[in-house]
């Protein structure tokens, strides 16, 4: 602790420093019977913010990460049926998961109006990525998905032919091969092409 | 007989079949992340006991852990208790490595001291696994799997509240009337599989040495006998042996999280001092 500029390794259950006004404990620290102590295995750091400094404790092996409510995931479509469509979560963010987790996006969350109009089919296809919110889990195996914003949706999809579509609105996607025109709840999003150049 | 066995105390000189005395510890050895694949890995050895433990998670439950704490906020930890065919010594193999009923009362008792060092709230809806390989059997195995399992939650970079460590004293004959005079009256810590079996209980006491205060706070005490019985006046004797034996072993640990920290560290953390 009184060494600040060398990095301080601390495991588990080590007593940090007595907590009171100034110290206050932050992620990675727990408080107990007046003291903070360390709950991950790392290096300790100091975060100053006026009066207030605050512990922390940042550990060097990264934690497998589960999706919260509210994260933005990708995910990829694998079942699609009248009332749900079947998802495996691939990334949360910009962090890929290093195992896929099952999510369920059901008809009424697929777009913000016209609910009752909503065709499944005209929505995604299996094999489609998509980019969806994660609402409050209300099944324990799987986590609830919700495409009902304008920059959600599907942002890759493929043709018969196996091209990558094109979007051309919000509801249709275009293959460049066969110029064959596909439903879709498409993302609102800038294409990478266009973000290339 | 009464000289007789006085004189084979006397000879031993306080030692131990093995030739430790009643306090001492075997040679304890630690690795850390021997799995690639998995979240979180820990090998220890303590003697011939060999432990092999590895940590998945968290992630999203699935399986029949999370169908039985369908209800429960909290997160869910698994554990597995698994002891190979080719562990035990002198030529038995065991028939069935999990499944039986050692197995699920071990897998239980390992998950309440896990759930008792990780704070659950953290995972809102995600499972824990703990999957513990027992590779040889030479006493203690239950107590060198919490270590392990310790290690290798720390190996994942799952918050835990302190470490979880588990210790065995035992009384090696209860029936010997010279046991005041003897050093091994207030037990002896780490049971070897030959102290286990003798004529004497065996004390497993797994706790939690940072909150010393509350003494029985953080003590989860598994009791284990050859069949003896116990007198109530020596039980204090006995869990001080095994929590004196507890806080040994958790200095070693300690050092070898260190020193693991210190060997395995990220790049940017290559100016990193190890603090005694």
């Amino acid at each position: 602790m009184d060494k600040l500029k060398d990095p301080i390794i601390c495991v588990p259950g080590q007593r940090l420093c007595v907590s009171d006004k100034i110290n206050v404990p932050g992620p990675g620290t727990y408080e107990q019977h007046g003291y903070i102590y360390s709950k991950l295995a790392g290096v300790v750091k100091l975060a100053k913010n006026e009066n207030v400094c605050t512990i922390e404790v940042h550990s060097m092996t990264e934690q497998s990460i589960v999706p919260a409510p509210g994260d933005i995931v990708t995910a990829m479509v694998t079942i699609v049926n009248q009332r749900f469509c079947k998802c495996v979560i691939k990334c949360i963010g910009d962090i890929v998961l290093t195992r896929p987790y099952r999510g369920v996006l059901r008809k009424e969350d697929v777009r913000a109006t016209e609910k009752d109009r909503v065709e499944m089919y005209k929505s995604f296809r299996p094999g489609d990525i998509i980019l969806a919110r994660v609402m409050p889990m209300i099944d324990v195996h799987t986590y609830q998905l919700s495409t009902a914003e304008n920059e959600l949706g599907v942002v890759i999809a493929y043709s018969e032919g196996g091209a990558s579509m094109i979007p051309i609105s919000w509801t249709q996607m275009q293959c460049p091969k066969t110029l064959a025109v596909e439903f879709r709840k498409v993302a609102k999003v800038i294409p990478e092409q266009i973000a290339l150049e | 007989m009464l000289e007789g066995d006085q004189d084979q105390e006397e000879d031993q000189g306080g030692l131990r079949n093995d030739g430790r005395r009643a306090a001492e510890l075997r040679k304890i050895r630690v690795r850390m992340g021997v799995f690639g694949q998995a979240d979180g890995s820990a090998y220890l050895e303590q003697g011939n006991t060999k432990i092999l433990v590895a940590v998945y998670g968290p992630h999203q439950p699935r399986g029949s852990a999370a169908r039985a704490g369908g209800k429960n906020v909290g997160g869910i930890i698994n554990c597995q208790y698994s002891t190979a065919v080719f562990s035990f010594s002198a030529g038995e193999r065991k028939r069935r490595p999990r499944g039986d009923r050692k197995s699920i009362e071990k897998s239980l008792q390992l998950r309440r001291a896990m759930e008792s060092i990780i704070q659950l709230d953290l995972y809102p809806r995600s499972q824990i696994d703990v999957f513990v390989e027992v590779l040889q059997i030479d006493g203690s195995e239950y107590c060198v799997a919490v270590n392990a399992a310790t290690l290798a939650l720390i190996d994942a970079g799952i918050p835990i509240k302190d470490y979880a460590i588990g210790c065995t004293a035992s009384l090696i004959d209860s029936t010997s009337k010279n046991d005041e005079d003897s050093s091994h009256a207030a037990g002896v810590v780490d049971a070897t599989y030959m102290e286990e079996c003798s004529p004497g209980a065996t004390l497993s006491i797994i706790a939690l040495p940072g909150s010393s205060n509350d003494a029985t706070k953080g003590l989860v005490v598994v009791a284990q006998g050859a069949g003896q019985r116990l007198h109530l006046s020596r039980l204090e004797a006995l869990r001080n042996r095994a929590l004196c034996g507890c806080r040994d072993i958790r200095n070693i640990l300690d050092r070898a999280v260190r020193q693991h920290l210190t060997v395995h560290s990220q790049p940017s953390f290559s100016t990193l001092h190890v603090i005694d």
